[in-house]
């Protein structure tokens, strides 16, 4: 009952196709599977006529029989009907395994393009589509795509197998196929009149079903408050009112769908009782046999059943051409991040050079506006600033993730937009404000950006960030699977795997967000010993967070809407008392041994 | 029967076999027998009907050799009408009581699985994933509804749809039921070596899909790192062996299912049954219209045989839902709620006595003992893993002691009523959750009824007064996906304000929140000091501040208790301690507070 359960699920459109090209892009995926899908096509031909050819032999052989029931008549009347079935389940076999086996290819193709469409995008492409909507395009509008050439196949055999039929009945009795013919409007206008109801019912129970998806998972959730304050009652009732509403509203859409089939199935017997009494009379009066009047009994019954689904089909046609749209748009959407030649620098000093920088995301606020400013090779330069301030999207643009609308970025003299990207991202080490980890161990974890590393590189790696002390926390060590997105691990935890990640990976330009999550003060020792290590021997460019960081960089820049406002070291910004005295009054103030000292006089004060 | 014993019970639950997972359906289906034996009967009048119309279409056939005048035909194609109708009916009745049923079963069968949540101690909730949790209380309660209808409805028709043309071929020449009945027998053979065959297959193509999504999503979550790293083509390979093992399954479940036997069979059956109603006619025993009858049945067959695909999938797909719910339901509660222990009010006297606590595969805490004084407070310091959050989940009875004993006011923890025990101490955790209702709501989740004076005066006690009266909608303001969404700092705020209204007498506080400015350093800092004064308060904290200060500090290493004393003891004792300040010893020449900065303060 798959065809009344569509039509929900709207999405947004990238780009609209004509019909043509659409017909064309689909065409080019099956164009490899060509003489499989000729077969198939053969295959469903011969299906159809072989199952419109049987009922036609039993009732022309009824006729034989009982016209002269000779052995050889018999003998023939079997022979026939075995061969006809046999034969039809062998095309029909035919049909469906080559078919599972080209559409399983072409989905495979369709996705592969999908994703190397999506891991060419910049990160301006991630920044606007949520990955849920991304994975859901590649995985599940391909195979949404896919059902839906299941369905034509299907359909198609079934179609050619009514029109046969038709055909057939026709030129034996034009009056008795017109009954027929009469009640096809009436089961298709009854049901698409109740696809239209099973729609609204199916928009109720999903959403009841939300309902009860959220309130399981608040209970879920939270069930330590509940347990804490003593709540479980009062959750429970709630629950019950949630359940109740969700029942009665299933139930309703439930007796929708229940009715569907008897109805129709009352249609059809309608118009069994019609043939019966008109296709006799016919035959009282000698104008068609016995056998052909079966014949169009026969016909009744397999005609209705082809007709529901053929009713229904166009709606789910055009889902499965929209979702096959999707995952085209999603393919010919192009990157805004384009090199203009694929240099690879021999090595890299870690120079960084930005001069007149106009930088957006969007068309709405200018983040960058001429904006310059000289890194030097080995330097660790500290940025700070509000939110908004630009700080952030530095480091974006070092790491080439955004195109710039103008001016120039230069690595080492070279222009940034003639390097090779993927070898200028082998020499960059990268920590994200929340560290990322891969599913699998630390190991892998550590090994990510240096995939030939050894074993031994690995360890040592992991043993220089914060004298190793931080793996003994780690039930087995290295080998210590992360969980998913690294879930198994603390946020401490996932901070020391990138730093070891990043020693091992030993880039010349190190872009580190710090993290803003706190950690608890142990583990924090450990990671700004990392850090130090880390910071030491290449160009780094720090949006720092931490107090620790700022005191040790070589160079604090301090950021307002894109414009440097002040820069040098802690000591001397600080003494003059501008724009980094109060970022540091907002920002830093509370990490220091001052501050920490003095909330013991506050605490002793309200004692 | 089983009672269920646990946290939470409802006095008058309907209790159900939880002994195997066909017993607990069955137990289920039993509860609503008559709805059950209604479209049973409903179903068998409406297949005799629909079998009767093939025999009554075989009278018609009589009416073309030997025409018993204009009103037998008429009187006969009436009777196909009427029957017609009674089948129609009859099958409109039977599929809507199943379908009753159905959303009844799946109705209970949720509610008892949420009551067996509720019950479920906190051990049990924190091993179980939310996710996992959801999918069975609605993915796999949907498998048991649609088990019911159409699954079970189907098998009832597979049964009907089979056996009742056989009957009736019988009254009409019990002969002819040779080859119907053969085909029955090579029928059930078939099918079941097709579904031995495609359910392992399916179940892999499921499976594999999931992997694929999973990968997938992980690449582009981490998408910043993939690029950052250059390792493209890493995840790309990843993504084509995924993508390549579901298109094989997919291949594979299509070559299976168009090797259906039960169809070649029925193509054989068919044929053979009418080479001998014909071989009957030949010999005279039977008229036309027992050849249309007896052809009409046999064709009636094809149904049955084709909704066997989806009945067996479908009854499949609902026992294995059916497992994973009953999985959650048996799972022991691990603790009750000690109805008839000691009830008192809490002082805040708090001794652990050689406390170990631990799972199969190791333990957590190892020989923890350490005694807190009414309204003291107490900083535990550790690095994550090292036991910190699992120590004071021991406090509330969250778990309870694998050895050892912990005495509230001299009395172990496990001879208190669990409801006096757990009114009595307050935890705020370190994601601290909050519902999706009002903030009033929220912080009045404890006190249900408390007045909106009570309400606010806790919130500015808590420091959440301000940023609540920010709103549009103040202390009605919703939290959550439709409402305001909070950060760290204003959730920690409200949890205090949450456990203020309930004025516990032990505070455990899980703080590692982190400040983004000082500005909310500083209330925090308000809030916190406000809420250790007159109770026994214990910090796992991050703040150098609240350890620096603290009455007391527990310093915990891989589950032991290394070090503990005020913070100069402990400067000078512990190694792991003095690690934390060396850094800041070493820089503060280098801090120069401005002069302003002091004068805040």
């Amino acid at each position: 009952m798959g065809f009344i359960m569509d039509g929900l699920d709207a999405e947004e459109y990238d780009r609209q196709y004509s019909d043509r090209e659409l017909v064309r892009r689909i065409l080019g995926y099956f164009r490899p599977e060509g003489r499989r899908m000729l077969l198939v096509a053969c295959a469903l031909l011969f299906t159809s006529l072989l199952n419109t050819g049987l009922p036609i032999f039993i009732s022309q052989s009824i006729d034989r029989v009982a016209a002269d029931p000779s052995q050889r008549n018999l003998i023939l009347a079997l022979l026939g009907t075995v061969l006809l079935g046999a034969f039809a389940w062998v095309f029909n076999a035919l049909r469906q395994w080559q078919s599972a086996t080209a559409i399983g290819n072409v989905t495979l193709r369709l996705r592969e393009d999908a994703m190397d469409a999506v891991l060419r995008r910049d990160l301006s492409f991630y920044d606007s589509i949520p990955s849920g909507k991304i994975v859901s395009r590649v995985n599940s509008d391909t195979q949404a795509f896919s059902a839906v050439v299941t369905l034509t196949t299907d359909l198609m055999s079934q179609f050619l197998l009514v029109v046969l039929l038709i055909g057939y009945l026709f030129t034996v009795s034009p009056r008795l196929t017109l009954i027929l013919l009469l009640l096809a409007p009436v089961i298709i206008a009854t049901a698409l009149g109740f696809r239209h109801i099973a729609r609204k019912t199916i928009t109720q129970s999903r959403r009841v079903q939300a309902e009860v998806s959220a309130h399981i998972q608040e209970t879920v959730s939270g069930i330590r408050i509940a347990k804490t304050f003593r709540q479980e009652g009062s959750i429970y009732q709630e629950f019950l009112g949630v359940n109740r509403r969700s029942y009665r509203i299933n139930l309703i859409s439930g007796y929708t769908f229940s009715s569907i089939f008897p109805l129709l199935g009352l249609l059809a017997g309608l118009g069994t009782t019609a043939l019966v009494y008109f296709g006799v009379l016919d035959a009282q009066a000698g104008e068609i046999s016995a056998g052909t009047w079966f014949l169009f009994i026969q016909g009744m019954q397999m005609f209705w059943f082809p007709l529901t689904s053929i009713a229904s089909f166009w709606s789910q046609f055009q889902l499965g051409l929209a979702a096959g749209e999707r995952v085209f748009a999603l393919i010919d959407d192009e990157p805004k991040v384009i090199q203009r030649d694929a240099r690879i620098l021999p090595g890299i000093a870690g120079e960084i050079c930005f001069e007149g920088v106009d930088f957006r995301y969007t068309d709405k606020e200018q983040v960058l506006q001429d904006f310059s400013l000289t890194i030097q090779p080995g330097e660790t330069l500290a940025l700070v600033g509000h939110t908004g301030s630009g700080k952030s999207s530095i480091g974006k643009l070092i790491a080439r993730f955004y195109e710039f609308q103008g001016g120039q970025i230069r690595i080492d003299g070279v222009d940034i937009r003639e390097l090779d990207l993927h070898d200028y991202h082998t020499r960059l080490g990268l920590v994200t404000q929340t560290p990322f980890l891969f599913d699998g161990s630390v190991r892998d974890n550590i090994r990510y950006g240096r995939p030939d590393a050894s074993d031994g590189d690995v360890e040592r790696s992991a043993r220089m960030v914060g004298h190793g002390d931080w793996l003994k926390a780690l039930p087995e060590g290295l080998d210590t699977a992360v969980g998913e997105r690294g879930s198994a691990l603390s946020m401490g935890q996932r901070q020391l795997v990138s730093l070891a990640r990043v020693l091992l990976q030993d880039p010349s330009i190190f872009i580190l967000d710090e993290a803003t999550a706190s950690v608890d003060p142990l583990t924090e020792t450990l990671i700004q010993e990392g850090l130090d290590l880390v910071l030491e021997q290449r160009t780094s460019i720090v949006i720092a967070h931490r107090l620790s960081t700022i005191r040790h960089a070589d160079r604090i820049i301090a950021l307002r809407n894109g414009e440097i406002i002040e820069e040098g070291n802690h000591e001397t910004l600080l003494a003059r008392d501008g724009h980094y005295a109060e970022l540091y009054n907002t920002y830093f103030r509370h990490q220091s041994l001052e501050y920490i000292e003095a909330a013991g006089q506050l605490l002793n004060g309200v004692a | 029967m089983s009672r269920n014993k646990g946290e939470f019970t409802v006095a008058d639950a309907y209790h159900y076999n939880h002994n195997g997972v066909r017993r607990w359906i069955f137990s289920h289906i039993l509860r609503y027998r008559l709805l059950f034996l209604r479209s049973v009967l409903l179903f068998l009048i409406g297949w005799s009907a629909m079998a009767w119309v093939r025999v009554l279409i075989g009278d018609a056939a009589r009416e073309i050799t030997s025409p018993s005048g204009p009103d037998g035909l008429m009187l006969a194609a009436l009777a196909v009408l009427v029957v017609s109708l009674i089948d129609s009916l009859a099958h409109l009745g039977g599929s809507l009581s199943i379908e009753t049923m159905a959303q009844k079963l799946a109705h209970d069968s949720r509610e008892e699985l949420y009551v067996s949540l509720l019950g479920k101690s906190q051990t049990f909730h924190d091993r179980q994933r939310v996710g996992d949790v959801m999918a069975r209380a609605t993915d796999d309660v949907n498998q048991l509804d649609f088990m019911v209808h159409p699954g079970i409805f189907f098998i009832i028709e597979i049964v009907l749809g089979l056996g009742l043309p056989v009957v009736y071929i019988a009254f009409i020449n019990p002969q002819l039921i040779l080859v119907p009945l053969l085909f029955i027998l090579v029928y059930i053979v078939t099918v079941r070596s097709y579904f031995r065959r495609l359910s392992p297959v399916i179940g892999a193509q499921r499976f594999a899909f999931g992997v694929m999504n999973a990968g997938l999503e992980e690449t582009i979550t981490g998408i910043e790192v993939v690029k950052g790293s250059a390792r493209e083509s890493f995840e790309r390979r990843k993504f084509m062996r995924n993508a390549k093992a579901v298109r094989d399954y997919l291949v594979e479940q299509g070559t299976i299912e168009a090797r259906y036997l039960p169809y070649l069979f029925y193509g054989f059956a068919l044929g053979l049954s009418f080479l001998h109603t014909m071989i009957l006619f030949g010999e005279g025993r039977l008229d036309i219209g027992g050849v249309v009858a007896v052809t009409g049945l046999v064709s009636a067959m094809r149904f049955p045989v084709f909704i066997s695909v989806f009945a067996f999938t479908l009854v499949q797909l609902g026992i294995a839902g059916g497992e994973r719910i009953l999985e959650l339901i048996r799972a022991s509660a691990d603790m009750d709620e000690n109805v008839g222990g000691h009830n008192d009010h809490v002082q805040g006297d708090l001794l652990f006595e050689n406390v170990s606590f631990g799972y199969d595969d190791g333990m957590v805490l190892q020989d923890v003992s350490f005694h807190v004084r009414p309204g003291e407070t107490v900083a535990i310091v550790g690095q994550t893993g090292s036991g910190k959050s699992t120590l004071t989940d021991l406090i509330n009875r969250t778990y309870d002691v694998t050895s050892g004993r912990i005495l509230i006011d001299g009395v172990d923890i496990r001879d208190w009523q669990l409801d006096a025990v757990r009114s009595q101490i307050s935890r705020i955790e370190q994601d601290v959750f909050l519902f999706s209702r009002s903030v009033a709501d929220n912080i009045a989740f404890g006190m249900p009824g408390a007045s909106h004076e009570r309400i606010v005066e806790v919130a500015r006690e808590a420091q959440a007064h301000e940023f609540v009266e920010s709103f549009a909608q103040g202390y009605e303001t919703e939290i959550g996906e439709r409402g305001v969404m909070l950060s760290g700092g204003q959730r920690q705020r409200l949890a205090l304000a949450r456990a203020f209204l309930s004025d516990p007498r032990i505070l455990i506080l899980d703080d590692s929140t982190s400040a983004i400015d000082s500005a909310t350093e500083d209330d925090i800092q308000h809030a916190i000091n406000r809420a250790r004064q007159g109770r026994t308060t214990l910090l796992i904290t991050h703040r150098l501040s609240q350890i620096r200060w603290a009455d007391h500090i527990l310093v915990l290493d891989e589950g032991r208790l290394v070090a503990s004393g005020s913070h100069e003891e402990l400067l000078r004792d512990s190694e792991l301690y003095r690690r934390i300040f060396a850094r800041y010893d070493v820089a503060l020449p280098l801090a120069e507070p401005t002069p302003q900065d002091q004068g805040e303060r």
